[in-house]
């Protein structure tokens, strides 16, 4: 049986800057990726906007790819594509991993693994739509497959759902191509996806955007022929008397997205509710000592350019791991209130008490003039002040542990505050 | 019946607006209606228990015209001509079974359906439960099977290679008080109407094989002979068997009218030519009815009732590994035992499902009110069943009788047809005892006129498509390479390798589009619900079928998935 001391699983954005770290930090390293290529969902990003943070540049989601892609096989990284994990289990020294491809069953051996397997899209049926079951009714990304891989027209005229990040970019996209999106109709009071999204994708194609709107009902027996669109009020529930009928032959959902975990399920890694991937501390290696997570699968993202940053250091951390291999297995939980939709890295190794750290997070409300609060046993240690701070955009922050007197047993908890003035 | 007494219940209850009147062969009641709801209250006044004559429903509802049956957009003539021994109206689990059954003997069997695939109504919208009849009456149509098709359940899916569990199933009770009713009711389900599985359990041994459900249950009813089934699954097994023995198969095909002479069917109308067969089944499920009238043998009448089911995600899996439910003694309203949890073959939970009189037959739409209401019914036999382990949900239209049992027989007016009509729960358990019971009746009825001469080379075994994920590795392996497209994994929430869709795509009944490789073989059934792997199911299809991606369908004619090229 082959060994490699990190497998990296997932050839996407998060994985492919996981396996460069690992390999940097002298790892030998294998790469799985269940596709025919590459690149993960940024292989259908034709738009731009990615690496402004990272490169300074604003590139497609492919060119963005590219430069990882080019780099991994350039330093000769065992690379399996087309391949497909259907087991992982912990063995005495390290992990076994069953990969399905053309080629039969093969059984690999990992010093340490990196789970980095992305994210997938809530569903119609997870928004509850109900009526009947006609063909024209996609999710953002599958519309984005057919539109920017398979170069076929998913609709002529459509009703958008939800006013996630996809959804806008193909509001644009579709556009663009001659179909005619007829609105962006979003539930929530605000909408779900970036500012320079809404922008350059809405108002510059003058395509309306209803907020606190949902679509109710879709119609049609062969192709959707109609969905029934509704106000709703502040508990989401549809505005008796607010609905009425539009005519459409596609609905376009972008109505959130799900880190992908399930792979992670077979280790027993314990999960955070709120974020939806597991629980990491601040080397991104979940509960299960020597796994890691990183990218979309350990919390959505808002930019690929973050995505890449948690790959990075959970490949650096992983390659350690497969060296050394010790666990002191001390750490200091991070609490948080409801104030966070979610904070990650949801722990501190103590013996990473002096070091720096980097947090991401969002806030559960919409909020100007905030402040992220770290104290420690009740007292004020580190403050940031936020102009604003929206759901739809994720922050980051890097704090450096070593200037505050950590102990073990220290409660270390998080707040966002607002300002007063 | 009698005949004056029931016209003084209609009168008292409805006025003038309705009567009944007794026929040689069934009774008839007519009038004019403004609801659904009342019309059927009517009907059911009159069904009489003596005797076999069945409601005919003949009255009017006012101000809403009932759509009607939709038709494929298919119009040729494939079938024109055709002389087969069979026709088989309808290609549910009944149609499909029978179809089956009569390729052992030497007959040329033909069965029509109206949908672009088996399984698409009924049979394709139901939960799958294979049922002990611990809820049925002795003397019953329905209980008579039930007790024959569920022991017939291990030797059938294994011929057809479909997966099959007997999981089960416990309906909990929560008063100690009611322990001495419930121990009668059992006995006398074992002893008086043969359910001998029938036990009553305690709440220690509850708790051991069922922890998840209410602790407030102090015992259950038990029927190990429970068990689940995937129906669409099983129902294009039967299809393909019958089509390896011989049978042919037309999708897309649906009965226009008959010419009716003498009392025999002389030939029937399709939208792909007349046939001309010897014998009819009317396997037709809730439109039983209108093949029985174009028959001119009209003696029942089908009263569709709405049931709705939700899926849940396998993560929720754990919460039963049976089938279970609760029940109160009190009577409860309505004609289903209301619903429950069932852990499928294929390890998902299905919730449901509830029970809504409707006049529309084929209204599949789903409603929140429906999830609601079953969910909140649920929640007392699991607490912790949740919607938000949903990940699909699906609505099917039972083709009930006003007597609310099955109609097996021969036509009462028209001589060359058999009626296997009413079929609704449990259907799919009676139906491998009902296919031998109706072979039986064909052959019979056929053997009048000539002899009927086995099939010497009848073969009831079917193989299945390999399910590679299922497989020891050494064996997946070995498979994989034999043919490396069962390693390249297509959907990745099911696990299904690009080898098995062109499996189904050259398989006995090829259905080409999404809903036939989804039906077949699951992509598209996982919690992605087919976001991933839709195009590249569709882009196989294409490929295999040499058709331009936008020629691809999720199903029937027109439900088109792109519309070409973009610029």
């Amino acid at each position: 049986m082959e060994a490699y001391e990190v497998i990296v699983i997932g050839g996407g954005p998060a994985g492919l800057a996981a396996a460069l770290a690992a390999h940097k930090a002298g790892s030998r390293v294998l790469v799985i990726e269940r596709e025919e290529r590459l690149g993960g969902i940024l292989k259908q990003c034709i738009h731009d906007g990615f690496g402004l943070v990272r490169f300074g540049e604003k590139l497609s989601g492919p060119e963005y790819a590219e430069r990882f892609i080019d780099e991994v096989l350039e330093l000769g990284i065992d690379v399996l594509t087309s391949s497909f994990v259907t087991e992982l289990k912990k063995t005495g020294a390290g992990f076994l991993v069953s990969v399905v491809n053309r080629h039969g069953v093969t059984d690999y051996q990992a010093g340490a693994l990196v789970l980095a397997t992305g994210c997938r899209e809530r569903t119609a049926r997870q928004v509850l739509i109900h009526g009947t079951r006609p063909a024209g009714i996609f999710t953002a990304g599958t519309a984005q497959h057919f539109t920017n891989l398979l170069g076929q027209l998913p609709t002529r005229r459509c009703v958008i759902l939800g006013s996630g990040d996809i959804g806008l970019i193909m509001a644009r996209r579709l556009t663009l191509e001659g179909a005619s999106v007829l609105g962006v109709y979003e539930a929530k009071p605000e909408p779900s996806g970036l500012t320079r999204n809404l922008v350059q994708c809405l108002e510059d194609f003058d395509i309306p955007l209803y907020l606190s709107h949902t679509v109710t009902r879709v119609f049609g027996e062969e192709r959707l022929t109609a969905v029934e669109v509704a106000q709703v009020d502040e508990r989401i529930k549809p505005v008796p008397g607010t609905e009425h009928i539009i005519e459409c032959d596609g609905l376009i959902l972008s109505v959130g997205l799900i880190p992908e975990n399930e792979v992670a399920g077979q280790l027993g890694v314990p999960m955070d509710a709120a974020a939806k991937g597991p629980v990491c501390d601040n080397r991104f290696m979940t509960q299960v000592p020597g796994v890691f997570s990183c990218g979309n699968a350990l919390h959505v993202n808002d930019l690929v350019d973050y995505v890449s940053e948690s790959g990075e250091m959970a490949g650096r951390y992983a390659a350690a791991y497969a060296a050394d291999g010790t666990d002191s297995g001390e750490h200091i939980a991070f609490k948080t209130d409801d104030s966070f939709l979610y904070l990650v890295p949801q722990q501190l190794r103590l013996e990473d008490r002096d070091k720096k750290g980097v947090l991401y997070f969002r806030s559960r409300n919409a909020r100007r003039n905030a402040v992220f609060t770290m104290s420690i046993n009740g007292k004020t240690a580190y403050t940031r002040k936020y102009g604003q701070l929206k759901p739809p955009e994720m922050e980051r922050l890097e704090i450096d542990f070593g200037k505050y007197p950590i102990q073990k047993g220290d409660e270390l908890r998080f707040e966002i505050k607002e300002v007063m003035g | 019946m009698n005949v004056k007494k029931g016209n003084q219940r209609l009168r008292k209850r409805f006025g003038d607006r309705v009567r009944v009147r007794e026929e040689e062969d069934r009774i008839v009641v007519s009038g004019r209606l403004d609801s659904w709801e009342d019309i059927v209250e009517a009907c059911s006044m009159c069904v009489c228990k003596k005797g076999n004559k069945h409601v005919v429903n003949d009255i009017v509802l006012e101000g809403r015209d009932p759509k009607p049956m939709r038709l494929p957009a298919e119009r040729d003539s494939a079938l024109e001509g055709e002389r087969p021994d069979v026709l088989i109206i309808g290609g549910g689990i009944s149609g499909a079974s029978i179809a089956r059954e009569l390729t052992k003997w030497k007959l040329s069997v033909l069965l029509v359906e109206k949908e672009a695939d088996l399984a698409v109504q009924a049979s394709g919208r139901n939960d799958g439960e294979v049922h002990p009849g611990v809820d049925l009456k002795k003397g019953s149509l329905k209980q008579h099977y039930v007790l024959l098709g569920n022991r017939m359940y291990d030797r059938v899916c294994r011929e057809l290679d479909v997966p099959f569990k007997r999981c089960g199933q416990y309906v909990g009770f929560r008063g100690w008080w009611n322990y001495p009713l419930v121990r009668l009711y059992a006995w006398n389900k074992k002893y008086v109407c043969g359910v001998k599985d029938t036990q009553v359990i305690g709440r220690k041994r509850l708790r051991e094989k069922e922890p998840q459900m209410n602790p407030d249950f102090q015992f259950a009813l038990y029927n190990e002979s429970a068990g689940c089934v995937c129906p669409y699954g099983l129902t294009i097994a039967y299809g393909e068997n019958a089509a390896a023995n011989g049978a042919k198969i037309s999708l897309n095909t649906a009965v226009l009218s008959m010419e009716v002479q003498d009392g025999r069917i002389r030939s029937v109308l399709t939208n792909r030519g007349r046939v001309w067969p010897r014998i009819v089944v009317n396997a037709a499920g809730t439109f039983a009815e209108d093949i029985a009238a174009m028959a001119q043998d009209r003696f029942y009448s089908i009263h569709p009732r709405r049931g709705t089911n939700s899926i849940l995600d396998k993560q929720a899996a754990y919460l039963t590994g049976a089938i279970v439910s609760f029940k109160t003694v009190k009577k409860e309203q309505g004609h289903t035992k209301g619903g429950g949890i069932l852990h499928t073959v294929d390890d998902n939970l299905l919730v449901g499902p509830n029970a809504v009189e409707t006049y529309e037959k084929e209204d599949f739409s789903t409603e929140q009110a429906s999830i609601d209401a079953v969910f909140q019914k649920q929640i007392q036999t699991v607490g912790k069943l949740s919607q938000r382990d949903i990940i699909t949900y699906f609505t099917g239209v039972r083709a009930a009788t006003f007597e609310e049992d099955f109609i097996i027989e021969k036509g009462r007016r028209t001589k060359n047809l058999i009626h296997c009509a009413g079929i609704q729960s449990p259907g799919l358990t009676t139906a491998p005892a009902v296919a031998l019971y109706v072979e039986q009746l064909v052959v019979e009825e056929l053997g009048q006129e000539r002899e009927v001469e086995k099939n010497p080379r009848f073969n009831p075994i079917r193989k299945g498509i390999p399910r590679l994920r299922e497989l020891p590795k050494e064996v997946r392996d070995r498979l994989i390479r034999e043919n490396p497209d069962y390693g390249v994994i297509v959907c990745r929430c099911e696990e299904i390798s690009k080898g098995e869709i062109l499996d189904a795509l050259h398989s006995l009944v090829p259905v080409a589009t999404v809903d036939g490789i989804k039906k077949r073989l699951r992509p598209g059934m996982g919690r992605c619900q087919g976001g991933f792997c839709m195009p590249l199911v569709a882009k196989i299809i294409s490929e295999e079928e040499h058709i331009s991606l936008s020629e691809v369908r999720k199903a029937q004619k027109g439900s088109v998935i792109t519309y070409g090229r973009t610029k």
